[in-house]
């Protein structure tokens, strides 16, 4: 749902997202999240009509989670999401920094942040996620540090903080503004996961910290390999083992649908690979005994010539606990990890 | 059927690179009807894929046409390919003695270039009837007459009745066959005498063993004949003669004059070297046809597989490409860093970078070479001397009195207002005004004596760039000279890798030492620690930069629709990464092996 909002392409969307749903039964499912862009630009009537098929989709106790910008949502909008069961909501803030904000083509303020924060807690949902960037073109280490106060003084349960990340054909990409550099990205990051652990925050993935028992149960389904179902323009899906993409043009969405493309039926190695590339992400990693349960065979004598440098460099470690899991190095240098275990 | 000598004209074309020699052999097959047109391939004569694809003449060929003259007459052409590369003067000035006629090919758009001019000496050399063929009249910046004039003063050779082609259209080429029939000379040597036929190239066959063209001088040889080569002094019994048209005709033997095939079972190709003369065993002609060379390698480089475990199939790759290149050589050696590999030797570095795609392309091999390194004669203080190729091989330095590098004589032509640029790249690179010549008002050819070693990499670009891609270069083997050199050791984190060794002019240690622990701390990616990159002499550091460890290395998103997009990436990182080879504990990329050579000015 990215790009100009306009009321008439939103109902023809929503009637085709509607079918593409119900192609995939009726659920009940675990968790449901409206993502993937700002699901809070919908109308009240549209919003309405979104959550009249959503919400019955969800087993009794599940997370049902909300994406939105901050100046999108106001009381009525809050009550209303409550009022269907919505209970988690993540805000883009993004940054505080005016400066910053504009740079990114924002249009909210710390004051929205504010009011959305408040509206959501009057209306009985305080399972909150804010979102911020850093390593912005021009940014320095005090606006970070500024960044980080203010989001702290929200006291939410769930902090995500994302290093930019500048993809062709977008607008920072043509304005020609670059990444940080990895030196430049870590000293932001590592500044923030001592200024956020030390303010009680856990960081049980790269990029994401919470209070103990709050991390996201959705996001966790990515992040343990499991099956999802992705529904919409663009979304991804992954089913039987095999993920999926949906068509990411509009035109074609609404005239013909979803058209999902599956990826070939996968290896062993793509199954490993993709078992390590999303379970390492966690600062728990992997237990011992699922993987042996998936696979059929034992992570300790599969990688027996692998792992144990990695070990030994400070990167994995196999724990007690029957866990392989990253250390903080690790988790810093994932990639490398990866590669290693390929 | 058979020619008798008058009707046959053997002749050459010699031209600069991108003069158009190969399109306007193609035009010549066409128009004698030798290859039809829906068959012919552009530059047929160059056999290799990569001969094709970078415009370069490696392997000599030659075909045999007839073309039915404006007289009324059939005549048997010889076109004899040349290469055109410096790296391979020895061969084309066997392929010369191997005609009467040289047609010299001069692009109307650009004129005269020293590698022309060199080529055109040795034909001149060889008596060949030179015939100027000015090319590229089609082009809107040919200028026929600067073209004639510039053949006329420089060369010496008139240009009244010059041939005016278009290759690539076609247009004169019916001049130029005419002009072969009227000028080249008729073959002159004698039935009656011993055979002696020139052997100009070889090639390996499986069936066959060793095919050698040749050029028959005097007398005939025949299928079931024992022949002698003179220079091995070995017999052989000769199992197939004919010519090619390109394709093999058999014919059963060759008499004066004519150029065809041989085969006699012989296994090694080094048994026929290009230049060889061949007679025969029962009635052995006195003396050998004259300009035998023994070609020897100009640089060594060490290859080694990226896999060890390539290393079988890497000796057996050279094996099979040295059955086909006489001047290819290789020896097993091993190396610390990178293991078991074979010091190969090269004529130059375009033969270097053939062969080693050839391994990589044609045998799937993944190789690292090692920076390449001409051959130092070595004296000892024990009075003995040795030579070496090998930077790592030089002994302690306390054991040496001195050391001589290889010195050739260059030739470089350049318009006159590039002269002291290019007199200022030889000083730079060491090397020994000799003398300058004046051709005429536009041109000018400046002579150096310059070390090998400053000339094999890297300068033909640098001499292009300083003269906008107006000056050529032509060199050849003079002498040994004493000069100031030592050995410069690489240490990655402490320890020296001998694959990284080179031997530099002391005088420019320091900043050739600088720029290459730079130019590696640029190449090495950042390793899980701080990593110092060293140069030395004689244990003593000279430069120094460190690689600092790498800190963050992680995809910040990774929710449903980025898992598979980063997966692709990471398996490209994997196909990376096995391009590295562990060294110590360092992860090196193959062309880190080149950098040692980044000696450049910039």
């Amino acid at each position: 749902m990215k790009g100009y909002y306009r009321e008439d392409y939103a109902d023809r969307y929503l009637a085709v997202l509607f079918n593409e749903i119900a192609s995939y039964g009726k659920g009940p499912y675990k968790t449901i999240y409206v993502g993937g862009g700002t699901p809070s630009v919908l109308n009240l009537r549209q919003t309405k009509t979104l959550l009249d098929v959503l919400a019955p989709m969800l087993e009794k106790g599940g997370e049902f989670t909300f994406e939105g910008n901050p100046e999108s949502i106001d009381e009525e909008k809050a009550h209303f999401y409550a009022a269907y069961g919505v209970n988690r909501v993540s805000l883009g803030v993004e940054s505080f920094s005016p400066r910053l904000l504009k740079l990114m083509g924002r249009h909210h303020t710390g004051d929205d942040v504010f009011k959305a924060v408040s509206a959501l807690r009057k209306a009985g949902i305080d399972n909150l996620n804010l979102d911020i960037i850093y390593g912005l073109p021009g940014e320095t280490m005090e606006e970070l540090q500024s960044d980080i106060k203010t989001l702290l003084s929200f006291k939410v349960p769930h902090l995500s903080s994302y290093s930019l990340t500048v993809s062709p054909h977008t607008s920072f990409y043509n304005k020609g503004y670059e990444e940080p550099s990895g030196d430049a990205s870590a000293a932001f990051y590592e500044e923030l996961l001592s200024t956020l652990r030390q303010a009680g925050y856990q960081r049980y993935e790269v990029s994401n910290f919470a209070w103990p028992g709050f991390e996201s149960r959705h996001n966790l389904v990515y992040w343990q390999d499991l099956p999802y179902v992705g529904v919409g323009i663009g979304a991804a899906g992954y089913l039987g083992g095999r993920h999926y993409q949906n068509t990411k043009s509009l035109t074609s969405y609404l005239s013909h649908g979803p058209e999902p493309v599956y990826e070939e039926e996968p290896s062993l190695q793509d199954k490993l690979e993709y078992y390590f590339l999303t379970n390492l992400r966690l600062a728990k990693g992997f237990a011992l005994g699922d993987f042996a349960t998936r696979f059929g065979f034992s992570f300790l004598d599969r990688y027996k010539e692998k792992y144990p440098k990695l070990v030994e460099e400070g990167l994995l470690e196999v724990g007690e606990n029957g866990r392989v899991s990253c250390t903080d190095r690790g988790i810093m240098l994932l990639d490398r990890v990866l590669v290693a275990l390929y | 059927m058979a020619f008798s000598k008058d009707k046959i004209r053997n002749f050459c074309i010699i031209a600069h690179i991108d003069h158009g020699k190969s399109t306007l052999a193609d035009r010549i097959l066409e128009r004698t009807g030798t290859v039809e047109a829906r068959l012919l391939k552009p530059q047929m004569l160059d056999s290799m894929d990569l001969e094709r694809e970078r415009g370069i003449t490696i392997k000599l060929n030659a075909v045999s046409l007839t073309y039915k003259a404006k007289n009324g007459e059939t005549y048997l052409f010889n076109l004899i390919d040349t290469p055109g590369h410096v790296d391979f003067s020895y061969e084309v000035s066997r392929s010369l003695s191997a005609c009467e006629g040289a047609l010299l090919v001069v692009d109307a758009t650009q004129g005269v270039e020293a590698q022309t001019l060199a080529n055109v000496y040795l034909a001149v050399e060889a008596d060949l009837m030179v015939i100027p063929v000015i090319n590229k009249i089609d082009l809107p910046s040919a200028d026929i007459n600067a073209c004639k004039k510039e053949i006329e003063e420089r060369i010496g050779i008139g240009c009244a009745d010059a041939c005016l082609v278009s290759a690539k259209t076609g247009q004169g080429v019916d001049g130029v066959l005419e002009k072969i029939v009227e000028l080249v000379p008729p073959p002159s040597g004698k039935d009656e005498d011993p055979l002696r036929a020139l052997v100009f190239d070889s090639h390996y066959d499986s069936y066959r063993g060793v095919v050698a063209n040749i050029r028959v001088k005097d007398g005939k040889v025949k299928e079931g004949d024992t022949i002698y080569l003179m220079e091995s002094k070995k017999s052989y019994l000769v199992t197939e003669v004919g010519v090619r048209t390109p394709d093999e005709v058999r014919t059963g033997e060759l008499g004066v004059g004519e150029v065809g095939y041989l085969a006699a079972s012989i296994k090694d190709i080094h048994d026929l070297f290009p230049g060889e003369t061949i007679t025969l065993d029962a009635n052995r002609a006195k003396e050998p046809l004259p300009g035998f060379r023994k070609v020897s390698p100009m640089v060594y480089s060490g290859l080694y597989p990226s896999d060890s475990k390539d290393y079988e199939n890497l000796k057996e790759a050279l094996e099979k490409l040295s059955l086909n290149d006489a001047s290819l050589s290789f020896t097993p050696e091993n190396s610390k860093a990178l293991g078991f590999g074979f010091r190969c030797g090269f004529l130059g570095l375009l033969h270097m970078d053939v062969i080693q795609e050839r391994l990589e392309r044609e045998y799937g091999l993944d190789l690292i070479l090692t920076a390449p390194s001409v051959v130092y004669l070595v004296h000892l203080t024990d009075g003995t001397s040795k030579y070496i190729s090998n930077p790592s091989d030089l002994p302690d330095p306390s054991k040496v009195s001195k050391i001589e590098e290889p010195y050739v004589r260059a030739s470089l032509m350049t318009p006159k207002e590039y002269v002291g640029a290019v007199m200022e790249l030889c000083e730079k690179r060491r090397g020994i005004y000799q003398d300058l010549v004046y051709f005429d008002d536009y041109r000018q050819e400046v002579k150096y004596l310059l070390p090998l070693s400053e000339i094999i990499y890297s300068f033909f670009d640098r001499l292009k760039s300083s003269t906008k891609g107006y000056a050529s270069l032509d060199y050849e083997f003079d002498g040994y000279r004493e000069s100031d050199l030592a050995k410069m050791d690489i240490l990655l984190n402490g320890d020296t890798i001998d694959a990284l060794s080179s031997i530099v002019y002391r005088p420019d240690a320091y900043r050739r030492g600088l720029k290459t622990v730079s130019k590696l701390k640029e190449i090495i990616p950042r390793q899980l620690f701080e990593v110092p990159v060293q140069a030395a002499i004689n244990g003593k550091v000279i430069a120094r930069a460190d690689i600092k460890a790498v800190r963050k290395d992680v995809l910040a998103k990774c929710y449903g629709g980025d898992i598979s997009r980063k997966k692709k990436l990471l398996e490209k990182q994997k196909e990376g990464k096995k391009r590295m080879k562990a060294v110590g504990s360092v992860e090196v990329p193959q062309e880190a092996f080149m950098s040692v050579l980044s000696s450049e000015e910039e």
